[in-house]
């Protein structure tokens, strides 16, 4: 079943005369149960492509459409309805608010549903056993540390059990091991609940991970690697391979 | 490239940052020049001349103005100089020196600084014939108010502002010369309480706040309560009821609102609703920044509220009080110029009489104010009072009924009534000429009918015909009052006229005993008397607690500016993660009624309570002038959380 359409996706910045095509119609598909990770070096357009599918965003031409939905068609408010019921948020930055304690942050899109408190309870504690963050719930996000940020922020991104998740950047400001902890979890999940993850990140360990990458340059799709049954070591040289060939080198500024 | 060009440059990309400030300086300009202009100018000035304290009074308040707007000038400065904080790190850190950093900013400072004086005193100039008109409006004179400019206004604000200047400029300085690099990049963050447990003491100290507002409303409520005996230190007595309030406001805002907030967020075991997240936590957490400045708003609110309804109070009550004093448009004390009837009769002025015949007796004061006399209280112990005959009586209270023996109070009222309240049913021994008969006071009533010339508001006392014969023939030889004429004028029309001749009988009119002269003013001169006088007062007054408005409003909508700004990084996250605007916006809404209204309420309940306690010394009428007063005031306060609620809104859009 597919999840996600993206057709001649096209994004242009700026006005006529300075007009810079960060976009250039870009198609995609993702299946319910994939694990997308999306790759390129700084300035092909990666943030762009999720924050356009995510509908942070709008393509200046094409259309998206998520479980058969077409995003273009919609006012903001369904917009941010959509948003909150169907999709999930992972940030670089963590993005949780410092005045909320670590519950108050995950439940935080529950807080205009009508969801009963004791269903919300149970779907909390479920997430937060299986990201291991049971024991700081109480707790500020001052008072805990960025792997535990991130989980809190994925957690939150699960708790309305939401069709597709998006990771921008996950790992960033990750440590590796607590970046490996991370991404672990998130392939828990995609495997245990079938959510649909989809991770920009220019990370080829978190790449390894997924079980689709696709290469962004300038705009444009360049390639895409299936993971398939190779084991994620193999997958790794596969898109270390992969991006020597697109950038020259491994790693982009 | 040079100093001055960076300087524009900077200016122009600060636009936003710098308007909000630009606004407070002309709106504080336009404000000073126009009350000195107003001050100055000659209309002014001869419709004032008649009351004298006017002068003086015009006088102080411009000191106070100076005062707020000093201190409103530099709470602005403050503000705007901690949101450019980065700015000013920035240019540290490309290795500027602090020198060159406070010119750049003191340059940029004097422009815009000598731009906003310009721009005020222009609007100021305008505005004081507007002021000027409410005045003459408020006195209720007939006068054309001319626009002149007045060099001496222009002088004197030009020193006092470049004076403003100064202080600023060195303001500024020190806050460049105080920071580190590193502080500047987190001055906006500061305020911020980092997020902590709340204990034992903040609960007990909120409590505590709680207490000490309820304990100075209590103590106001019976400030002037003879029962409480407070009389004898009675400036002590308020002094505590202020300290009170406002510490407890303190401890209100600094410790009870978060306490109250946090068990109602407690209660919500983490499932929090979107106005939660926007309004109660951050409200919770900004507290320990935004107490100080909420409590001065309240205390500032109050105070304003608090003398602008006593002086209204007091305004309103002029025709009462005119009225108190004379009862009548013309009143003849015994026989004196009792041509005056007869005058008019030949201009051919149609006119209503009352005569009344009048005696006087000494009685103890104790005995009216029964078991409330107050062992404390040192009054006379022997006064003297009118007294009138049930068939006058009944001119003004055609109702009135009296058996043998019952008498009636009459014109008791105000400050006396307030303080000590009489108590009916008691009785009353009256002396006169060394006989003593004993009335029980059957009534208390408020009718007024003798001159206040002559009876200097004491209270009067009603008897039976034959009680008030039994007195009048046996008056001592000092009672001098016998005997009034009161005159109502039918067409008010006719007034003009009749003025001129009971001002032309003046010397006919006068009443001299022993060297003492009894000269009763007609109702309208009277009236008018207290119109100048309070007229004045109101009117300044009215323009302070327009500036106080101003500033409590303007300091409540930058604290609300800047917030906001802080904030946008949360609206994001908020936006990103799938809550509408309209979502938000109803979180701000509870925020905004939150960080206005409470104050608001409070400063108000402040206020309310200032003027129960004391309303009777200035007027007679406490509740219309009291609530007309808050409308106002509430009306124009709001539209400073209209114009927050705006930029919220503003910023929000934005945010995604």
């Amino acid at each position: 079943m597919t999840v996600l359409v993206g057709r001649k996706i096209k994004k242009t910045y700026g006005k006529k005369s300075t007009a810079q095509e960060v976009l250039k119609g870009i198609d995609i598909e993702v299946s319910k149960g994939e694990f997308v990770g999306i790759m390129g070096p700084s300035g092909s357009g990666k943030t762009t492509l999720l924050n356009v599918l995510c509908s942070i965003d709008h393509p200046t031409e094409g259309v998206v459409e998520i479980n058969g939905k077409n995003l273009r068609n919609m006012k903001e408010k369904q917009l941010a309805n959509f948003r909150r019921e169907q999709l999930g948020f992972v940030f670089q930055d963590y993005n949780l608010l410092d005045t909320l304690t670590v519950k108050e942050n995950i439940l935080l899109p529950l807080s205009i549903s009508k969801l009963p408190r004791a269903v919300a309870e149970s779907r909390l504690k479920e997430l937060v056993k299986l990201l291991g963050i049971s024991e700081i719930l109480n707790k500020y996000p001052n008072e805990i540390s960025g792997g535990q940020k991130q989980r809190t922020s994925a957690a939150r991104a699960l708790i309305s059990g939401p069709t597709l998740v998006f990771a921008d950047e996950p790992t960033g400001a990750l440590d590796s091991k607590s970046a490996t902890a991370l991404l672990t979890n998130l392939e828990n999940i995609n495997k245990q609940k079938s959510v649909t993850i989809m991770m920009v990140t220019h990370d080829s360990v978190a790449a390894s991970f997924c079980s689709r990458v696709l290469f962004l340059k300038d705009g444009s799709i360049y390639t895409e690697l299936y993971r398939g049954d190779k084991t994620r070591q193999q997958f790794f040289q596969q898109i270390l391979n992969t991006q020597s060939i697109l950038g020259g080198d491994g790693y982009d500024a | 490239m040079t100093l001055s060009r960076l300087v524009f440059r900077s200016m122009r990309k600060n636009v936003k940052h710098y308007y909000l400030y630009f606004f407070a300086l002309i709106f504080s300009v336009t404000l000073c020049f126009s009350f000195t202009t107003l001050h100055h100018n000659p209309t002014v000035v001869e419709a004032l001349k008649e009351s004298g304290t006017a002068s003086a009074g015009f006088q102080s308040a411009t000191y106070v103005l100076y005062f707020i707007v000093t201190f409103f000038v530099l709470y602005a400065n403050h503000l705007f100089m901690k949101r450019r904080s980065k700015e000013m790190g920035l240019y540290q850190l490309i290795g500027m020196t602090k020198g060159l950093i406070v010119r750049l900013i003191a340059l940029e400072n004097i422009i815009l600084f000598i731009l906003a004086v310009a721009v005020g005193m222009v609007i100021g100039f305008f505005s004081s014939r507007l002021f000027a008109m409410i005045l003459i409006k408020l006195l209720k004179l007939d006068l054309v108010i001319d626009l002149v400019f007045s060099s001496e206004a222009f002088i004197q604000s030009v020193i006092i502002f470049s004076i403003l200047l100064l202080v600023i400029l060195f303001q500024m300085t020190w806050m460049v010369y105080r920071v580190t690099l590193l502080s500047l990049f987190h001055a906006s963050k500061k305020a911020d309480e980092r997020i902590k447990r709340f204990n034992f003491f903040q609960m007990a100290f909120g409590l505590i706040g709680l207490f000490l507002i309820v304990y100075g409303y209590y103590q106001s409520s019976v400030l002037f309560d003879m029962e409480k005996s407070h009389f004898k230190d009675l400036f002590l007595h308020m002094i505590v009821i202020l300290a009170s309030t406002i510490f407890g406001t303190f401890l209100f805002f600094r410790y009870s609102v978060s306490f109250i907030m946090n068990i109602f967020r407690a209660s919500k075991k983490g499932h929090l609703k979107i106005r939660d997240v926007m309004a109660v936590t951050p409200i919770m957490h900004r507290m320990k920044g935004n107490a100080k400045s909420l409590t001065l708003i309240t205390v500032l609110t109050g105070l304003a509220v608090g003398i602008m309804s006593l002086s209204y109070i007091s305004y309103f009550s002029s025709a009462t009080r005119a009225h108190q004093y004379s009862p009548y448009d013309y009143i003849l004390l015994n026989d004196k110029g009792i041509s005056f009837l007869d005058r008019l009769h030949q201009e051919g002025i149609e006119f209503e009489k009352d005569t009344y015949r009048v005696a006087e007796v000494k009685f103890d004061f104790q005995d009216l104010i029964g078991d409330f006399a107050n062992q404390n209280l040192t009054f006379a112990s022997e006064s003297s009072m009118y007294v009138v005959p049930l068939s006058d009586f009944k001119q003004v209270s055609p109702d009135a009924q009296l058996n043998d023996g019952e008498a009636i109070v009459t014109s008791y009222q105000n400050m006396f009534s307030e303080i000590m309240p009489l108590e009916k049913g008691g009785d009353l021994s009256v002396r006169f000429n060394n006989e003593e008969e004993k009335v029980i006071i059957k009534e208390i009533q408020e009718e007024f009918m003798l001159s206040g010339t002559v009876t200097m508001a004491s209270p009067l006392l009603v008897v039976t015909d034959t009680t008030f014969e039994n007195i009048s023939a046996n008056q001592s030889p000092e009672s001098f009052f016998n005997y009034q004429v009161g005159v109502n004028l039918v067409d008010n029309e006719d007034s003009p006229k009749a003025e001129e001749i009971y001002n032309e009988l003046q010397e006919e009119r006068k009443l001299v005993v022993n060297g003492q002269e009894y000269l009763p003013l007609s109702y309208e001169e009277e009236h008018h008397s207290y119109l100048s006088i309070y007229g004045t007062t109101i009117f300044i007054t009215a323009f302070l607690g327009l500036a106080f408005l101003l500033t409590t409003g303007s300091i409540l909508y930058f604290k609300q500016m800047s917030e906001a700004e802080m904030e946008k990084e949360s609206y994001t996250i908020l936006r990103k993660i799938g809550f509408s605007t309209s979502d938000l916006m109803k979180g701000i809404y509870a925020k905004q009624a939150f960080n206005f209204g409470v104050p608001l309420v409070i400063g108000l309940l402040h206020s309310y309570f200032a003027v129960k306690s004391g309303w009777f010394l200035f007027g007679t009428e406490m509740f219309t002038p009291l609530v007309v007063t808050m409308v106002l005031y509430v009306i124009m306060y709001a539209v400073f959380a209209v114009i927050s609620t705006q930029y919220y809104k503003r910023i929000i859009k934005a945010s995604l």
